[in-house]
């Protein structure tokens, strides 16, 4: 009775999202200068999240001259991982944090997003897998236990940092030890709760090793939890690793993840989930250069100086200084994870350029993202089309096996990709290792 | 000469349901008309997340207050035979279908889900309620509408 209910409700909530435009090819939006159709603000905006099935013996599919196979399966919601010096790679499993309704409209959002999300009740804590000369030596184990919606992770010479999603924590932590038992020592605290609507916090360390950087994304869509709510949030945070001391260094960011320093002009980069309700191809993600100081658009501009009606008051001063972003990946994929390829294992056609993780779309009647892309780069920008390289998760528009999120590089220079609702780690290998 | 008054069909204990719940719609729309302003002149999110509790507090209510009103309806043909009923039916439905409209458009974010379209949306509302309470009030006041009759001397 109740999921014919259910499905009622969702045949009347179709029959009300299909007065909206029909999406395009989001080819159209991707590279430096996306098209921009007009606003098309929705009565119901398409909610479309498709069925979790796990992977079973299925397995993602690869660009040509890949391979890939599990380094871990049968996880609980892997959304990083983490390389450390040794080779040990470490996965962090992680779920939302508890969240407060403001209005009724969040109770429908819960449900759709839990749907997204699949049954698996998410782990909070760190797991480590060693590697063998082909994949892993053996299943994960605990290393790091009790965090809190943890995500960032990053090793400077014996401090182990951990961005959990209300503060950054450091650990004592010895080359090859398997488990970290003491407690974090508290470096810096990082905007939580009791609402936290982008609770991701992703973190990299300088060059030199001397500033930690913390992508903090927005307490909201699109203000819609009040401007107070927004107080160092949208931003990328620099915290000083001697004293916890931080500043904001980029703001306008919606939800920015995957920072990373592009290896060649050491310049610090990161994707961005840009808002939602504006139609199925408003507003692109991005993947940018993050300047100091530099200032973004959210929420009262998206990309440079297109004004979002939605907020009052507007600040024509920001939008006047706001930054265009560097590369547009099409409207909706979700792009949460980000590395470059440093290593030698993979094709040479990839060296120097940047790997994607996009999450996909939830709120597009055509799915989008749902795939790693490849971006190609010279002289530390961007140089050419996105590539898909891992894809396959998507089985249908009805049914997902998994969805990847963060990147990074084995020792071996292997990417590896954490799938949260295939809950796995994928290993992605070139043709001769 | 019969003194008898037309009856209520859906009732608890002698009392006609409708009226008892019809104030909450009213209440509720009316106060979504005044934190749709509140919002519209301070741009505080506060306001914007009150008129949507209220819109689907009124509407959840309202379902019922349209059940109890067609039973009272269909239920003594006297009551069809007022011309006020109709006006107070009819205009209530029209109410009732832009306050469906106006609950969907206050699920937008921020500042579009009030400004324009809910705070028009919200002042129609109110405006039609004004006739059709107007006229319920006569149904019950002038007409007696499920009043029970005086009884006889």
């Amino acid at each position: 009775m109740s999921a014919r209910r259910l499905a009622l409700a969702g045949a009347a909530l179709l029959a009300l999202s299909a007065c909206g435009p029909s999406p395009m090819d989001p080819r159209r939006q991707i590279g430096a200068n996306p098209y921009l159709p007009p606003i098309h603000q929705y009565l119901v905006p398409p909610m479309h999240v498709a069925k979790v099935i796990g992977w079973g013996d299925a397995k993602p599919d690869v660009a040509p001259g890949l391979r890939i196979e599990a380094l871990a399966t049968g996880l609980h919601n892997p959304r990083s991982v983490y390389t450390l010096p040794n080779g040990d790679v470490l996965i962090v499993e992680s779920g939302a944090p508890p969240t407060v309704v403001n209005r009724p409209k969040e109770i429908v959002m819960k449900w759709v997003e839990d749907r997204a999300h699949g049954p698996i009740v998410p782990g909070n804590r760190i797991l480590l897998v060693r590697e063998g000369p082909n994949g892993a030596a053996g299943p994960p184990t605990v290393f790091i236990d009790h965090l809190h919606s943890p995500f960032g992770v990053v090793l400077v010479g014996n401090d182990l940092y951990v961005a959990d999603t209300d503060a950054v924590l450091r650990f004592p932590y010895q080359t090859g030890e398997t488990q970290i038992t003491a407690h974090g020592v508290k470096l810096c605290d990082l905007p939580g709760g009791p609402i936290d609507h982008h609770w991701t916090k992703s973190l990299t360390a300088s060059p030199d090793g001397t500033k930690l950087y913390a992508s903090v994304g927005s307490n909201s869509n699109i203000t819609e939890n009040g401007i107070g709510a927004e107080l160092g949030r949208a931003a990328v945070w620099e915290i000083d690793r001697a004293t916890g001391a931080h500043r904001l260094y980029a703001t306008g960011l919606r939800n920015p993840n995957g920072l990373q320093f592009e290896p060649q002009t050491h310049v610090l980069w990161a994707v961005v989930n840009e808002r939602d309700e504006l139609g199925p191809d408003l507003v692109p993600d991005y993947m940018t250069s993050v300047k100091d100081g530099g200032f973004y658009g959210w929420p009262y501009s998206y990309f440079g100086h297109h004004l979002d009606p939605r907020v009052r008051p507007q600040r024509p001063d920001l939008v006047a200084r706001a930054i265009v972003p560097d590369y547009a990946l099409s409207s909706h994929v979700a792009p949460l994870g980000l590395v470059f390829d440093t290593g030698t294992n993979l094709p040479a056609a990839y060296h120097g350029g940047a790997f994607v993780g996009e999450h996909g779309s939830w709120d597009r009647s055509v799915m989008n993202g749902y795939k790693v892309v490849f971006i190609p780069f010279a002289n530390g920008r961007p140089a050419g089309m996105a590539q898909d390289v891992v894809t396959g998760f998507l089985k249908s528009q009805n049914e997902v096996h998994g969805r990847p999120v963060a990147l990074a590089l084995d020792a071996s220079g292997a990417l590896l990709i954490a799938d949260d609702v295939g809950n796995a780690v994928w290993r992605v290998t070139g043709p001769s290792s | 000469m019969t003194l008898e008054n037309p009856q209520s069909t859906a009732r608890i204990g002698g009392r006609p349901i409708h009226p008892m719940l019809v104030p909450v719609p009213i209440v509720c729309f009316t106060a979504t008309l005044l934190t749709d302003i509140a919002y519209w002149r301070t741009a505080n999110m506060q306001w914007a997340n009150m008129s949507a509790w209220f819109l689907d507090v009124g509407l959840i209510v309202a379902i019922f207050v349209v059940i109890a009103g067609l039973i009272d309806f269909f239920g003594d043909r006297r009551i069809r035979a007022l011309r006020q009923v109709w006006v107070h039916g009819l205009g209530n439905g029209l109410a009732l279908i832009l306050s469906i409209w106006n609950a969907f458009v206050h699920t937008r974010d921020a500042y579009t889900s009030v400004v324009p379209t809910g705070l028009i949306l919200s002042v129609l509302v109110v405006l039609i309620l004004a006739v059709t309470v107007w006229n319920g009030w006569s149904m019950v006041y002038r007409h007696g509408v499920g009043v029970r009759p005086e009884p006889r001397p």
